[in-house]
């Protein structure tokens, strides 16, 4: 091999090798985005499990807000906003009891209402 | 007896390497600014010399005449450090001081009624008296009987937080949240370090989910298939429907031409993924290259 041969077949070998590594790295999942999906998951289920009480569907029922649609569209938020109303959430009072928990998880749900664009609700209270 | 309860109360006990870290350095706070001053005594402890004044414009926020704790904690990692919150409980605190570490807190100091939110760093903890040593404002060594402290650390909401060098974890760190504080600082990491930290985490939690993907991404990024593909399959064996680990496993395993085992593992990656999960369009990626690569076919299968 002399060496132009051997400069062709370097050069080919990085663009094979840069090739495979961008054809490689399509379909990983690096750790941040995972960590990103997990964070997601956990306020997801945080929202929910406050939406599943009563005490807090109550509310919601008396506000003209189906609880299930509240879920569907708290689903539907892009990860900053989910994240910022599970912060919302984790302001609550502790344990959750009392009228004033309630009303704080109702000013969340309302806080979703508004992020996913449906403010008519305001008219109906 | 009284009189002797009491002046043990009120005259520091002298310092004692065995129960305090006296190397600690202080930075007297200037006005509001405690936060800064905080973070300058931690940073310092984990070897990065740094002062107050350098550290006050990532976070101190004049409108609030303080700091928020995200920002203590993004500050620490912007100068290449791993930020580390405890759980909110004072036995993990006191593992932190016997390691080596001292611990920022917050703490409210006010009244009934009246928030006085405050930064400090306890380096020391004495059992028999009960006494928390602390860099304090402008107290050097701040003696706080435990009670007290425990009852402003609460206001709080009892956040305590390390700061450590990457390839230290913190004493009470779980391995999934040694990840995730990893991972929040790596972009501040140079790989090498990177790449240390992940092998220490893999020889402290060789078992843990999260570490086995993070340290199978590591290795597959630096071009190590056969070590990534064992990371993976020992994430599987602990959990294995963990839909990242194999959709990644997928990944390494085409690299190294083992298609039928790599179509495998997609399909089943495939099949775990929730609807609209975040994850499921690399998923979909990854068995689309799989059937790809399966109708190009003739590769040879070097992951055994």
């Amino acid at each position: 091999m002399d060496f132009r041969q051997l400069t062709v077949a370097i050069t080919a070998a990085c663009f094979l090798a840069l090739g495979l590594q961008s054809t490689a790295s399509a379909g990983v999942i690096g750790t941040e985005a995972y960590l990103a999906s997990q964070a997601r998951a956990g306020h997801l289920a945080d929202i929910n499990s406050a939406l599943a009480r009563a005490d807090v569907q109550a509310q919601l029922i008396a506000l003209g807000v189906d609880p299930a649609n509240a879920a569907t569209r708290a689903a539907a938020l892009p990860d900053a906003e989910l994240a910022q109303v599970a912060g919302q959430l984790q302001a609550l009072p502790a344990g959750g009891d009392g009228l004033l928990a309630v009303i704080g998880v109702v000013f969340v749900v309302l806080l979703i209402l508004e992020l996913t664009g449906v403010i008519d609700i305001f008219k109906k209270v | 007896m009284a009189t002797t309860a009491c002046t043990t109360l009120t005259r520091p006990p002298p310092e004692d390497p065995g129960r305090e870290l006296t190397n600690v350095p202080f930075f007297p706070q200037t006005i509001h600014q405690c936060g800064p001053a905080a973070l300058a005594t931690v940073l310092g402890a984990s070897g990065l010399a740094t002062t107050p004044e350098q550290l006050a414009p990532l976070v101190y926020i004049p409108g609030r005449r303080g700091s928020l704790q995200v920002e203590m904690l993004a500050a620490a990692r912007r100068q290449g450090r791993l930020a580390y919150v405890l759980e909110p409980d004072f036995a993990d605190l006191t593992a932190e001081l016997a390691a080596g570490n001292p611990v920022l807190v917050l703490q409210d100091l006010g009244a009934v009624g009246i928030h006085f939110w405050h930064f400090a760093a306890v380096v020391g903890y004495d059992p028999d008296r009960e006494l928390v040593i602390l860099r304090s404002g402008t107290e050097r060594r701040r003696i706080e009987p435990r009670r007290r402290f425990l009852r402003s650390w609460r206001g709080g909401r009892n956040w305590a937080a390390v700061v450590t060098p990457p390839d230290q974890p913190a004493a009470t760190a779980t391995g999934g949240g040694f990840i995730r504080a990893l991972s929040a600082s790596e972009r501040y990491l140079s790989a090498d370090a990177v790449s240390t930290a992940h092998a220490v985490a893999l020889a402290r939690w060789p078992a843990e989910p999260l570490v086995l993907l993070a340290s199978g991404n590591q290795a597959y990024a630096a071009g190590q298939i056969s070590d990534a593909i064992a990371r993976y399959r020992a994430l599987l064996l602990v959990e294995s429907g963990n839909v990242a680990g194999r959709n990644n496993l997928a990944n390494a395993l085409l690299d190294a031409g083992c298609t039928a085992e790599a179509i495998r593992e997609a399909r089943q990656a495939s099949a775990l993924v929730p609807a609209g999960s975040a994850l499921a369009e690399a998923v979909a990626d990854t068995l689309a290259k799989a059937t790809a690569a399966e109708a190009a076919g003739g590769s040879t299968c070097r992951a055994e």
